[in-house]
């Protein structure tokens, strides 16, 4: 049974402190994505646990043990590098095989253990070639072979596809979906790209500047982001962000100066505040609506997505329920439902 | 297909440019080789020769001091070059380390014996291995030895500091090659093999002397050819080159001797010469066969 906790974990290089005191549980079979911008400390944290980085202070448990101090070797864990770190003068199979060799397993069981996992794999036809003959999706495969075949308690896979072409990572991204549920084991993956972590997570850890900025399931930190910082990092296109002011009766927008914005929450009258709301949210049916000039138009088939502005410089995105109609200069009125918005104070905090 | 103009014009300036360095190179490089070759026939003392067809390699079977230069070359050969080899991967591995302190001081201080004025050298050498030298004193400071061994009288001994002296000298120009190999490694190679339970010396032994077989091959090549050429280190170092009784005496110094320190006899000196070259060729082929990738 291999969940993982980790207390007030910390990590500082000299003086600079890159991650900042995190608390996390993860609980046994579950995928667990972070995802962050760059320098977040998304790989360091992941690093931490595979023990490839001290922590400077606070617990990791794998499992009921500490595991602080132990040797990575004997965390019960694998991993899968972003440059796939395969040997590159050995076969498929001898790469397959290497770390059995030295943990003692006799030459059958290794065998077996790297048959299985091609089999997984579908690895069968190149296991005696070598990483320079493969392509990166293979390569990739085979670095996620060398994991499994020592049948870890907890896969970590530091952003495995930012290596491989667009449509390669969508396909890849299936593989380890569909892993996930043959393995039926714990898989903490980091990466960059909010889809991946959306796709693929059954808890998202959002990451800046060193701390957790929220934990939770794909859909509730979308439809209820705590702050600011995860509102506008996950959901694609972005959610659009309107500074306000609140007064009585309702906020009024910056660039929407005409209109009074009713408010889903009570806000006290004068508070600056920003205003989220999802492109998706904009519904021609709506009790509320915004005068928009339509500037670019983006026909994506099954959904059009209008970029309009109001008074301010700020483009809103807003999905028109597919309106082929539309053309750039023409006025648009962007009705929504003032429950769909959401409400954040002047420090980025959500207001419910 | 008739060329254009312009692509003889471009043709004409390539020339130009590299004509200076060919003019320079068949001058003083393919000339005089060609002309050794030719030489290596000729017998005769001093400028009086003639052509002597295989009288010069008819004597080389006959002359105990060739002999005598050939084994020693030999022996400096198979026991310096294996040494310095080992050592310098080993220092590499070590100096690689990115958590060792004081590692650029330590690449700097190993790599200094090879930019290292020669006869500087050699003298503190000859000073530091005389019988009353500062090694056998503090061999004996140690109780290691009970009387001083005589380094630069003894056939053996004197053989030892001559292959000392160059292992020093080169050891540090060989680990920079070895270094620059090793940072071009993926350094997660290294960390999914940590993960992966290899041991440490498995890791040096399985990942990374098979990356850097290319550069060892490299090295081996060169410290071959270097080691077949040795000259400097017996000239300088014994009390007389190649001293004691020509125990120290390589191809190199003899082919000086007989063109500068005997009556000249320059076809002879030219024939050993080109026992030099043939022997590079064979054992560069052999070298070059035995890292050849084993195609599965």
């Amino acid at each position: 049974m291999s969940g993982l906790k980790l207390r007030n974990v910390k990590k500082s290089f000299g003086a600079v402190d890159v991650i900042k005191g995190v608390d996390l549980d993860i609980e046994d079979k579950q995928f667990v994505v972070f995802v962050g911008p760059s320098g977040c400390g998304k790989s360091t944290l992941l690093r931490m646990i595979a023990g490839l980085e001290q922590i400077s202070s606070g617990d990791l448990f794998i499992g009921d043990k500490r595991m602080n101090e132990v040797d990575p070797a004997h965390r019960g864990i694998a991993m899968v590098f972003q440059s796939y770190a395969l040997y590159p003068h050995m076969t498929v199979r001898e790469n397959m095989g290497f770390a059995l060799k030295f943990a003692g397993r006799p030459k059958e069981e290794i065998a077996k253990r790297v048959d299985e996992a091609a089999r997984i794999l579908e690895l069968g036809k190149l296991l005696d070639r070598r990483p320079g003959q493969l392509s990166g999706g293979q390569r990739q495969r085979v670095a996620i072979g060398r994991a499994i075949v020592r049948h870890p308690d907890v896969f970590l896979f530091d952003e495995p596809l930012s290596n491989l072409d667009a449509e390669l990572r969508v396909h890849m991204r299936i593989e380890i979906a569909r892993l996930h549920k043959e393995l039926n084991t714990t898989i903490i993956y980091v990466t960059h790209d909010q889809v991946e972590a959306m796709t693929l997570a059954d808890k998202i850890v959002v990451l800046r500047d060193g701390i957790i900025e929220q934990a939770g399931s794909p859909l509730e930190l979308y439809d209820d982001p705590d702050n600011l910082f995860v509102a506008g990092f996950i959901g694609s296109p972005k959610m659009n962000l309107l500074t306000g002011t609140a007064e009585a009766g309702g906020i009024r927008l910056a660039d929407f100066p005409e209109h009074l914005v009713p408010s889903p929450v009570a806000v006290p009258a004068g508070t600056a505040v920003t205003v989220g709301i999802r492109p998706e949210h904009f519904d021609p049916t709506g009790s509320a609506a915004l005068d928009t000039s339509v500037e670019i138009i983006e026909h994506l088939g099954g959904e059009t997505y209008a970029y309009a502005r109001g008074a301010g410089s700020n483009l809103l995105t807003i999905a028109t329920d597919n309106n082929r109609t539309l053309k750039t200069g023409d006025r648009y009125q962007a009705r929504f439902n003032p429950a769909s918005l959401l409400v954040f104070g002047k420090d980025g905090k959500r207001l419910r | 297909m008739a060329q254009s103009g312009l692509a003889r014009n471009e043709h004409l300036s390539g020339w130009l440019f590299v004509m200076p360095a060919l003019v320079l190179l068949g001058l003083f490089m393919i000339y005089p080789i060609l002309w050794s070759l030719w030489m290596s026939f000729q017998v005769g003392r001093g400028m009086a020769f003639s052509f002597g067809g295989f009288t010069n390699i008819m004597r080389l079977t006959q002359d105990p001091v060739f002999l005598r230069a050939l084994t020693n070359t030999l022996t400096f050969l198979a026991i310096q070059v294996p040494i310095m080899l080992v050592l310098a991967l080993l220092f590499a591995n070590a100096l690689n380390d990115s958590k060792l302190w004081g590692r650029g001081l330590f690449r700097t201080a190993i790599f200094l014996p090879c930019v290292t004025s020669l006869v500087a050298y050699s003298v503190v050498f000859r000073s530091m291995f005389a019988q009353d030298g500062v090694i056998n004193q503090f061999l004996m400071f140690a109780h290691i030895i009970a009387s001083p061994i005589p380094w630069m009288a003894d056939p053996f001994w004197s053989k030892v500091v001559i292959i000392s002296a160059i292992t020093w000298r080169w050891t540090g120009y060989n680990m920079i090659f070895y270094l620059a190999a090793m940072q071009n490694i993926d350094r997660s190679i290294y960390e999914a093999a940590k993960i992966d339970g290899v041991p440490a010396w498995a890791r040096f032994w399985y990942i990374t002397v098979p990356m850097l077989k290319p550069v060892i091959l490299f090295t081996t090549v060169i410290s071959t050819i270097g080691t077949l050429q040795l000259f400097d280190e017996p000239n300088l170092i014994p009390s007389t080159p190649g001293a004691p009784s020509d125990s120290t005496l390589t191809l190199s110094l003899y082919i000086y001797n007989l063109s500068f320190k005997f009556m000249p006899s320059f076809g002879y000196a030219a024939t050993v010469s080109y026992v030099i070259v043939v022997m590079v060729g064979i054992l560069t082929l052999i070298q070059f066969l035995a890292a050849r990738e084993r195609r599965t």
